[in-house]
């Protein structure tokens, strides 16, 4: 699917700017859903649509309460998964001696489920902290690609909301926001909606923590709960094993690690990781080169953003 | 306090990673297609890297073959069939109960 993003020109939400030049559709290239005129804006009010009807709630507009059960509903079919992750996370925390707190708290500012497991598995091989901390953001790098095909998305909205919203776009949050952007071309109703399945995704994730770090203790030895880790991952990633690059890339990955699993530190994870990259992009660069032999147009940003996040954690 | 700190640090390194692309980029098509290629290959390194650690390796060398390596098969095989998470997780946990329940 090539999604083309609504480019709105920047500005604060409910500047005559961005309002009207959305209201006129300048520069944005989708048609579908409601255009409304501009009127001074904050997110109480009432956007000009038959579906808000009644006053605000909580000082928030009916129209954006809808919104953002729209992002809910439409993120809802993936949140066991992050419950289920969560949990796993959780239940390693006092399996690796990390202090509950500490593990809840990774949960809540670093929210990304393999880069947090990443650094509870490089604090039980007794690695130096660099090495924990560079594998992680090796592992957390994928969010650029991400953030790179919301930025159009994210253009017309406050600088509050972008700060804000960029700290939970989880894999998961950003390809539902790229799947629906064009259906909200408002750039308000956009955030809202946004916001509506980003927020509530990190709150399972969260709570699935809790419940994970509270139980662990709990579950006996003998059920060996670590294997959830990569029977998770075993879950999420080999369904999106569609494309050659993908494939040679894990092959590379998972001969390296095995080979170099005499490295201290665990750093045959970082070592394989790296090794997989550099050759899954060689091949699809071979790969790209055939396909333009072919008079084949190469992949697009939002089509290798969507397929990363299809498998994203 | 060891690891709150190092949590800290990738917490940081994440939301700069995270906030790049949407307070700087107003045209992602800037990226250069090596680097778009490298960031879409990296979430399927990882997680086959944690995979094959987890499933190969355990602290003093090779893992004993049992369930931890049938499991996982059962999941692959699932995955790879139905092409979902959720069959894959659940028939690959349930398998694993099994063997685990067999003595394995």
């Amino acid at each position: 699917m090539k999604l083309v993003p609504a480019i709105v020109p920047d500005g604060e939400p409910g500047s005559d700017t961005g309002a009207n030049s959305h209201a006129t559709g300048v520069g944005c290239s989708c048609q579908t859903g409601p255009v409304t005129p501009h009127r001074p804006d904050s997110d109480s009010a009432d956007r000009g649509s038959g579906a808000a009807t009644g006053g605000p709630v909580l000082g928030i507009s009916r129209l954006q309460w809808a919104d953002a059960w729209a992002g809910l509903k439409a993120i809802a079919p993936l949140m066991p998964g992050s419950a289920a992750f969560g949990l796993a996370f959780g239940a390693l925390v006092p399996v690796a001696g990390i202090n509950p707190w500490t593990g809840l708290y990774a949960s809540v500012s670093v929210v990304a489920g393999a880069s947090q497991i990443s650094v509870v598995e490089s604090v039980r091989a007794g690695a130096p902290a660099v090495i924990a901390v560079v594998t992680a953001l090796i592992i957390n790098a994928r969010f650029a690609l991400y953030s790179a095909a919301l930025g159009p998305v994210f253009s017309a909205f406050p600088r509050r909301w972008k700060l804000g919203l960029a700290h939970i776009m989880t894999d998961q949050a950003a390809v539902v926001a790229l799947q629906h952007a064009d259906r909200y071309p408002d750039p308000v109703r956009r955030r809202w909606f946004v916001l509506g399945g980003a927020l509530p995704f990190v709150t399972v994730w969260i709570v699935g923590t809790l419940v994970g770090v509270v139980a662990g203790p709990i579950i006996p030895d003998s059920w060996q709960i670590g294997f959830i880790v990569p029977l998770m991952f075993v879950a999420v990633m080999v369904p999106t094993l569609r494309r050659s690059e993908d494939v040679v890339a894990l092959g590379i990955t998972a001969v390296v690690v095995v080979a170099s699993r005499g490295l201290p530190y665990g750093l045959n994870v970082m070592v394989g990781i790296i090794s997989g990259i550099v050759a899954g992009t060689a091949w699809a660069e071979w790969a790209d080169a055939r396909r333009r032999a072919r008079g084949m147009p190469p992949e697009s940003l939002a089509d290798a953003a969507e397929h990363e996040a299809e498998g994203g954690l | 306090m060891r690891v709150f700190l190092i949590f800290t640090v990738v917490a940081v390194g994440t939301y700069l990673v995270r906030v790049s692309g949407i307070a700087l980029l107003s045209n992602p098509e800037k990226l250069s297609p090596r680097v778009r290629r490298a960031l879409g290959l990296v979430a399927p390194t990882a997680m086959g890297a944690i995979i094959v650690n987890s499933l190969f390796l355990d602290e003093d060398g090779w893992r004993e073959f049992g369930a931890w390596h049938l499991g996982a098969a059962v999941a692959i095989a699932v995955a790879l069939w139905k092409r979902s998470s959720g069959w894959a997780m659940s028939l690959g946990a349930a398998a694993f109960a099994l063997l685990l329940l067999a003595g394995m």
